[in-house]
């Protein structure tokens, strides 16, 4: 059978580096195919690149085995939808509405609301979903507003759908519903591009399965002809090299962070401690919710339940808020450093100074002689190149720009740290000497908790790594004894752990 | 297939209460009909006048309604159009610098529009806030009618017209009344009913959704800002005509009004959220308040102090806003609620 | 080897359109002054350039506080315009039965209920500052006019306040020395205390401010407290030039000021600009408005100019940063 759509030779890079290198896909009418990988493997840029958002520096796009352009909307014209994460809806208007966005029916430019209605409600009913065609997006659940976008691609009659993490935010019962809905889709001729994390999904639900790693197409297979186990080696890859000399010696002492029932949303009552000296990582795929649950944590989200305590020198204290966390001595380096770690205009000294404000003023003066003294000895310990504190933060490398966000925290000792993904976007250079000073700041005892999706660093920092997915805490594995794929088997559900 | 009626909303509940209920719960008017209520039954107590000499109290909805009207237009879009009291004033001042009636009028009308592409200029194709650049424009524009009256107010040439004009048309109601009514209809018609106008809302709810939808959002916010500069136009031809002078420095309560009228009537100045309905709503209540104060002797400055607390509170208490602020204060108490544990407790483990 | 794309950092590249917004306003202050000096008849006369001083003054004080709502991203605040006339009648007012230092007492109290009710509205509701001050600028000028009764208040012809108002160093009046003292003052805590410090910061990135430890309600009331206080001299100020005091005396102060604030390159948008720009926008829309007194061009026309100059201003620094982020 032909391809209804094929991705030919497909490349992208991002300032050097290639986010998608020479891929091919292909599938067919009435076939539903997965594309799995890590998180950065290239998949949602292929995707961005089928569905025109993206263009690619080579390749071409087949519909029907004919090349169509580099745009959003010959992708569209052409047949193929992609279904976004519910951020396409417009929360005030109607389903119906949203379902027809852009393209309401009209006479005579009134909009025609039965005929808008209607259609509506049949597309509604083709996917077998109910819902109040009136209902304001802003009204339904998260789960609701995810078949609403479904409905929205379905609408246009494509020929190809690409879903791209649908079940994130589903229950298991309506992720059945999802699967259940997909199947039948296909079954009535739509070709279907599944990209997901989660193995027990693709291997209920697709045809074959295609594995991106680090942008490169690795494996191609039938999905009754190969197994979980296998998926999951492919899309890992690398063999495990597990450098015992770079690992710390760790003496973990005690108790330093204890957080109990936490729950909020995305977090499903979480439990966690972090000792003195200890290195904790918190592995996952993206949205599993370990960047929520250490900002319920620390106060920087709120939370609908559940108690945070801090213990320094034997003193027990519980964090309600955020500045109560920082003034017990929680260091927090966020994930996007360029929104909520620094200050891009502001120089470093400017950058550094800040949270260690009270610290550096006599009487709420500054004293400006003592915070360029203590912001160069900070530049100093984390290696900025070039030491200039003068410079703007959002001059440097992003590298370097992380080792700011590190460095404000490093004049007050912290008895606690949290670190969200410490080497996104960062050269190998700096993504060494970052590790460096995490283990660092361990041995001089502090409490490290390291979010991160990279399992090479994982593995490396890591004395305990909890492996979260929905928001729940799945497995804990000692950091000696782990590896990639126990790690990414847990996050992406299958039990491997022995 | 057994599950299919697991995914269900409560929109089942076909029963009158039913649908009763859900109407209020989508609706956004909630806090404009409830001030609208109280406001009304306090005139009821005091000053019954309010209702039976009903012409005034309409006139007043009118004019501080007419203006609120189109400037909800460009709220919906999440815009925001300051200069509206000095597009009211200038074109008053064309209109009665002008000897000839109706090419004054259209003259006047033709202003509101220019203000409004000025306006949509700044904000969609320069890329500046609408805040400080109507807000620049609400200056600049009061100096064009400085200029072009010469500072002083200009008498309206044909001021039989004008009389004429403020006489009731249809039975007690006036050209006023009836125009305002009339562009209540058109702009909710349009807001409602009109493809474009429904697109208002895609604009402000969520704009790059509107963008990727295909929606020219450009051209939205110009004519968004268009109807709103149009209307202030309007306004201030039907204020000249029926005072049968323009003031060039007309309209500085209009300012505050009209944005208080929107905001109770449940327009969300982020955008994507209200109705022209709200805003008819908000500017009942504000013309009853105003005139059950003024019937009941209330001075002008009181009168002021209480639309600006109204407008204060209503904007401070808008619900999006309010539930940021509540969850934040449910989260720090829930937090503390278990203080009073013993200080040693036996440590949890955290295993799988 | 493929790993995530590295950032590469911003460019700091000068394009023709920033440099003009960063330093086009030295450049055309010197400019105009010279211009004027030369071309203007009466401009350089010394009655004439202390008649600029005197009329500077009060809302350069304003201008100069209000920099702190406007460089914490909250773009401006409406209500100095009932702020300086309240705090005008009330000095007269009240020092006519009580003395001086009751009716300062007196209005800094109602300095601080202004900061407060302004700055919790923004800070804390998240209310926007625009509509906030608007509503307040009218209850405000509802309250004054009602215990006012409208009726101007005079000062007694030999008072302290009179004195002062008439007092010059040289061609330079008390109140412009007020000025400059105020501007250096404020300079100071903008730049080198902690508070002031937090208010720049907030403008550049609330929330990486806020996870710096900051409580951002108490920030916004501070910056409007600034604003408030500013008024409250400047009423006095003005109080003390005319010996007299009525509600309408301040109208216009709150787009003078701003005009001021934005030409003097202080971004609306927050974060960027200083208190000595403002002083430099103060005098170059002085100078201006000046200039064009003296050729005789009408009040219209003035505030058209400054209405052209806001808008320009603000046009010119959305290209300047639309162009830094290509």
């Amino acid at each position: 059978m032909a391809a209804v759509v094929e991705a030919k030779n497909i490349t992208k890079a991002f300032g050097g580096v290639k986010a998608v290198d020479d891929v091919s896909v292909s599938v067919e009418a009435g076939e539903i195919h997965a594309v799995v990988g890590e998180n950065g493997a290239g998949k949602s840029t292929l995707m961005r690149i089928l569905s025109g958002i993206e263009f690619p520096d080579s390749g071409q796009v087949l519909v029907d085995g004919k090349e169509i352009d580099n745009s959003a909307k010959a992708s569209i014209d052409a047949g193929i939808s992609l279904v976004h994460q519910e951020l396409s809806l417009v929360p005030e208007m109607t389903v119906a509405e949203n379902i027809y966005l852009g393209g309401f029916p009209t006479t005579a430019g009134f909009t025609n609301r039965k005929e808008m209605k209607k259609f509506a409600q049949e597309t509604l009913d083709e996917i077998g979903v109910s819902v109040d065609i009136d209902e304001r997006i802003s009204r339904l659940s998260v789960a609701l507003r995810q078949f609403v976008e479904i409905a929205r691609a379905i609408a246009r009659k494509p020929k190809v759908l690409i879903l791209d993490e649908p079940t994130a935010s589903l229950t298991p019962a309506e992720t059945d519903y999802l699967l259940a809905m997909l199947g039948r889709l296909a079954k009535q001729g739509l070709a279907i591009i599944y990209i997901s994390h989660r193995i027990p999904e693709v291997f209920t639900l697709c045809h074959n399965v295609t594995i991106l790693r680090d942008g490169k197409l690795v494996y191609v297979s039938e999905i009754k002809k190969t197994t979980p186990q296998e998926v999951i080696n492919q899309m890992v890859g690398r063999e495990l090299k597990l450098d015992l000399e770079s690992r710390r010696d760790a003496k973990p002492g005690d108790v330093v962070l204890s957080a109990v029932g936490i729950k909020a949303p995305g977090v499903n009552n979480v439990d966690l401690e972090v000792r003195a000296g200890e290195i904790v990582g918190l592995g996952g795929l993206v949205g599993a919710g370990r960047t929520e649950f250490i900002r319920a944590i620390i106060g920087a989200d709120n939370k609908t339940a559940g108690n945070v305590y801090i213990t320094v020198d034997g003193k027990k204290n519980q964090i309600t808020s955020y500045m109560s966390a920082m003034r017990n001595g929680v260091a927090y380096v966020p994930e996007e450093r360029r929104v909520d770690g620094l200050a891009m205009t502001m120089s470093v000294s400017d950058n550094v100074y800040l949270p260690n404000r009270k610290d550096l003023a006599g009487n709420g003066i500054i004293n400006p002689g003592k915070a360029a003294k203590v912001a160069k000895e900070l530049a100093d310990r984390v290696g900025l190149r070039p030491p200039e504190i003068k410079r703007e933060a959002g001059q440097y490398s992003g590298g370097n720009q992380q080792k700011i966000v590190i460095a404000k925290w490093l004049h007050q000792r912290p008895s606690f740290i949290v670190l969200d993904e410490p080497t996104r976007g960062v050269d190998v250079g700096a993504k060494a000497e970052i590790h460096r000073l995490v283990k660092e700041l361990a041995d001089l005892g502090t409490a490290v908790l390291v979010v991160s999706s990279d399992l090479p660093e994982l593995l490396e920092l890591s004395d305990v790594i909890h492996v979260v997915r929905d928001g729940k805490i799945m497995g804990t594995l000692d950091g000696a004894e782990a590896d990639e794929k126990k790690v990414m088997g847990l996050a992406a559900g299958e039990s491997l752990v022995k | 297939m057994s599950q299919q009626e697991s995914i269900q909303l409560g929109g089942s509940d076909k029963s009158l209460w039913g649908q009763i209920k859900l109407t209020i719960a989508r609706r956004t008017e909630g806090r404009g009909i409830a001030l609208l209520a109280i406001i009304l039954a306090i005139a009821a107590f005091t000053e019954p006048l309010v209702f039976t000499a009903y012409q005034i109290t309409l006139g007043r909805i009118a004019l501080i309604g007419l203006v609120a009207l189109g400037l909800t237009a460009v709220i919906l879009m999440g815009q925001l159009d300051l200069s509206v009291a000095s597009t009211l004033a200038a074109s008053g001042v064309v209109l009665a610098s002008i000897p000839d009636l109706t090419l004054g009028i259209i003259a006047a009308l033709a202003t509101g529009l220019l203000v409004g592409a000025i306006n949509a200029f700044g904000v969609a194709i320069i890329g500046i806030n609408s805040f400080i650049w109507t807000l620049g424009m609400l200056f600049f524009l009061r100096g064009v009618a400085l200029v072009l009256s010469d500072e002083t107010p200009v008498k309206l040439t044909n001021a039989d017209a004008g009389i004429a004009f403020g006489q009731p048309l249809i039975g007690p109601l006036t050209p006023r009344i009836l125009i305002f009514v009339l562009v209540f209809i058109l702009i909710q018609m349009f807001v409602s009913r009109v493809k474009m106008g429904r697109e208002f809302y895609a604009v402000g709810g969520n704009p790059q959704a509107a963008k990727d939808a295909g929606i020219p959002v450009k051209r939205r916010i110009f004519t968004g800002f268009m109807i709103s500069g149009f209307v202030s136009a309007l306004a201030g031809v039907i204020n000249t005509l029926e005072r049968t002078a323009a003031d060039p420095i007309a309209g500085s309560t209009v300012l505050l009004a009209s944005f208080a009228a929107a905001i109770i009537g449940g327009n969300y100045l982020k955008g994507g959220r209200g109705s022209i309905v709200g805003t008819l709503i908000g500017a009942a209540a504000l013309g009853v308040l105003q005139v059950t104060l003024t019937i009941s002797g209330v001075q002008v400055p009181v009168q002021q102090i209480f639309i600006g607390l109204v407008l204060l509170i209503a904007v401070t208490t808008d619900p999006n806003n309010l539930r940021a602020v509540l969850s934040s204060i449910r989260s720090a108490r829930s937090s503390r609620v278990k203080v009073q544990e013993p200080a040693s407790e036996p440590n949890k483990s955290t295993a799988s | 080897m493929a790993q995530a794309p590295e950032e590469k950092p911003e460019k700091n590249s000068r394009g023709t359109i920033e440099w003009f917004a960063e330093n086009g306003i030295f450049v055309f202050t010197a400019v105009l002054i010279l211009a004027a000096a030369i071309f203007v008849n009466g401009f350089a006369s010394l009655q004439n350039i202390t008649d600029v001083f005197h009329r500077a003054a009060p809302i350069g004080i304003v201008a100069v506080g209000m920099t702190f709502v406007v460089i914490s991203g909250n773009y401006l605040d409406l209500s100095v315009v009932a702020q300086v006339a309240t705090a005008a009648v009330i000095m007269i007012a009240v020092s006519n039965e009580y003395g001086y230092f009751a009716a300062v007492l007196a209005a800094m109290l109602a300095a601080i209920i202004y900061a407060v009710v302004n700055g919790v509205a923004v800070g804390y509701f998240k209310a926007n500052a625009v509509i906030v001050t608007l509503s307040t600028t009218y209850i405000g000028l509802g309250l004054l006019r009602l215990l006012s009764g409208g009726s101007i208040f005079f000062g007694p012809p030999d008072g302290a306040l009179a004195q002062f108002g008439a007092g010059k160093l040289g061609p330079i009046p008390y109140s412009a020395l007020v000025l400059v003292l105020m501007t250096v003052i404020l300079a100071f805590v903008l730049n080198r205390t902690n508070f002031g410090f937090t208010v720049r910061s907030f403008g550049v990135n609330e929330r990486a401010t806020r996870l710096g430890g900051t409580n951002t309600g108490l920030v916004i009331i501070g910056a409007f407290l600034v604003t408030s206080l500013s008024a409250m001299i400047a009423g006095f100020v003005l109080a003390a030039f005319s010996n007299t005091a009525v509600s309408a005396m301040s109208t216009g102060y709150d787009f003078q000021a701003l005009a001021a604030i934005i030409v003097g390159g202080t971004s609306v948008f927050g974060g960027k600009g200083s208190v000595l720009r403002t002083l430099l926008g103060v005098i170059f829309v002085s100078v201006l408005s000046n200039v064009l007194v003296l050729l005789n061009i009408g009040f219209g026309y003035q505030q058209m100019a400054l209405g052209a100059l806001i808008a320009l201003a603000v046009a010119v620094d959305a290209l300047a940063r639309r162009a830094g982020k290509k």
